[in-house]
């Protein structure tokens, strides 16, 4: 940000307020109601999350990682004990596989539901998001069924899950997709295929492939680019390549590819995507087999380190543990897929009028949490 | 021209499909009523059927609730602990396994452990605690566990446990004794024996 001409005026849009979806201060140099320069101001959430886990155990620090995404705790918690097993060669029995992939893409729906609702919302559609948070509760029911609690869950482990699977959770995740899959349509009428909503993110804050690589966006804003890049497909970790899914792009369908209703309606698909490897699981679940089997007494990984990522469902999770074999980690590193979606935010708004920014903030589907650490 | 009429066309139908949608929800709002009226009714706590009979297993994660007398004071759920909310001192008995009854102590626990250890102070603060049931696996006699919602049939008490001050939210299950009362009441039950 450079100096400030006569004609421009800096504009705070935060810490406080509501479209920017958690603590984030955005220092904005309009031009009139043109945008010239935006710069995004974080850490009014930052707890020290690494530096924290370099004095907790390695069981310890699955609680934080809940604590950063706390919109998709399944899908942080699956990455770091996927990273984990990968240091430590642990083999996880097929069931915990099943399990964990199940809710990871609940958890994914979940999140993107919120995601979808709260886009509305910020571009003015209140309905939708009632519609949408009302169908997330019920997921945060079966994750409260089956380990107790809504957000923070502390459910996967290394080597396993906390807790089986209570009798009759297969039939309440199928009477769940049953009662979901319809909605999608619902949700398409009242939101998706609106002209007011199509006028408001359509051809908006284009963000051309390119441009994505290059700030390594990833995850649905990246697909939405175009790009077809899911690592349950290019790089699959678990069993991910057992499943036959469809990773969809965005196609520009009203507008240009890469717009902010691609980025939105990708995540639509997705959620059809997550329920087909729903299906899939649920009727491939192994029936018995210990979830507690493979734990390790005493979690002390051998010296060495490990990068791996996940897709989460903002993008490409990653986590980087160094072990100096003790049983805590020597240094444990996030990579986190909102902050590299953040910093596209820049490139992508500029020039566009400052209500517009709120629609591309949204539509680029951010969570402090995960950006402050 | 066209195209303005074209604009004008589109926004009126797809919001007239928008409102076939609400309009569904509004004749439906008998069957499909979402909204709790919080405080006469409560979100029941999920029936969960693990399979098997267990007293003490519930997943609801409300607060946490110690069973002092089971507690032997080996200090796993403290090491354990993430947040290092639950805080523990002990003292040695004398004898092992052996009941002090002025100070309420008792020394066998309900597994038949022989305990060693008096606890003197087992405080768990709840304004730290991050609910991630992390202490409760370790425990040799499942004496810490997590109580649950409204319908815990075990406690009364349920996730409603606000208070005024900070401080009453720290709950401290253990009396406290100094070394010097166990020392006389052992002495003095001694003389009795």
């Amino acid at each position: 940000m450079g100096i400030v001409k006569g004609d421009q005026m800096v504009l705070n849009i935060g810490p406080q307020h509501p479209s920017t979806h958690g603590v984030l201060r955005l220092k904005v140099v309009t031009d009139g109601e043109i945008v010239s320069d935006i710069e995004p101001i974080i850490g009014y959430l930052h707890r020290c999350f690494e530096k924290h886990c370099e004095n907790s155990t390695y069981e310890q620090v699955i609680p934080f990682t809940d604590r950063c995404d706390y919109i998709a705790s399944m899908n942080n918690n699956f990455g770091y004990v996927v990273a984990m097993e990968k240091l430590m060669e642990i083999k996880v029995p097929d069931r915990v596989e099943y399990i964990r992939i199940i809710m990871a893409e609940l958890n994914r729906i979940a999140s993107h539901l919120l995601a979808l609702g709260v886009y509305g919302l910020d571009v003015g559609a209140f309905t939708p998001f009632l519609y949408m948070f009302r169908d997330r509760e019920r997921i945060l029911d079966i994750f409260e069924l089956t380990c107790g609690a809504r957000l923070l869950y502390n459910y996967m482990w290394v080597g396993g899950v906390s807790h089986d699977l209570p009798v009759g959770f297969v039939e309440t995740v199928y009477g769940f997709l049953d009662y979901f899959e319809p909605k999608l349509k619902e949700y398409n009428e009242i939101l998706t295929y609106n002209k007011i909503f199509i006028e408001r993110t359509a051809d908006v804050g284009v963000l051309p492939p390119e441009v994505a690589i290059s700030y390594g966006v990833s995850g649905p804003n990246l697909r939405g680019s175009g790009v077809k890049w899911d690592l349950r497909k290019d790089e699959p970790y678990s069993i991910y390549e057992r499943f036959d899914f469809e990773v969809p792009v965005g196609e520009g369908t009203v507008g240009t590819t890469g717009d902010c209703w691609d980025r939105f309606y990708v995540r639509m698909l997705e959620m059809i995507e997550s329920a087909k490897i729903l299906r899939q699981a649920l009727k491939n679940l192994p029936q018995d087999g210990d979830v507690h089997q493979a734990i390790p007494k005493k979690i002390r990984p051998p010296k060495g380190s490990i990068y791996q990522r996940t897709e989460s469902p903002r993008g490409d999770l990653a986590y980087y543990i160094i072990s100096d074999g003790s049983p805590e980690p020597y240094r444990l590193k996030m990579r986190s897929p909102a902050f590299t979606a953040l910093s596209v935010l820049n490139e992508i708004s500029r020039g566009w009028m400052l209500s517009d920014v709120i629609a591309i903030l949204g539509s680029l589907d951010i969570v402090l949490g995960e950006i402050d650490r | 021209m066209g195209n303005y009429l074209k604009n004008i066309w589109e926004t009126i139908t797809t919001m007239l499909t928008g409102m076939r949608v609400t309009l569904q929800h509004l004749l439906s709002i008998r069957r499909n009523n979402v909204t709790l009226q919080y405080p006469e009714e409560r979100w029941p706590r999920p029936e969960r059927d693990i399979g098997f009979d267990h007293s003490n297993y519930n997943v609801i994660r409300s607060r946490l609730h110690v069973d002092i007398d089971d507690c032997i004071g080996c200090l796993k759920c403290e090491r354990a602990c993430p947040v290092d909310c639950i805080k523990i001192e002990t003292v040695k008995v004398p004898n092992r396994g052996e009941d002090i009854r002025s100070i309420g102590h008792t020394g066998v626990t309900a597994n038949g452990t022989k305990k060693a250890m008096v606890v003197s102070r087992f405080d768990i603060d709840m304004t730290e605690c991050c609910y991630c049931n992390l202490c409760t696996y370790p425990c040799p006699e499942e004496c810490i566990y997590m109580t649950g919602g409204p319908n815990s049939e075990k406690h009364e008490i349920d996730y409603e446990y606000s208070e005024y001050d900070r401080n009453d939210l720290i709950f401290r299950f253990a009396k406290k004794v100094s070394d010097e009362e166990i020392e006389s009441a052992t002495s003095v039950s001694g003389v009795e024996g």
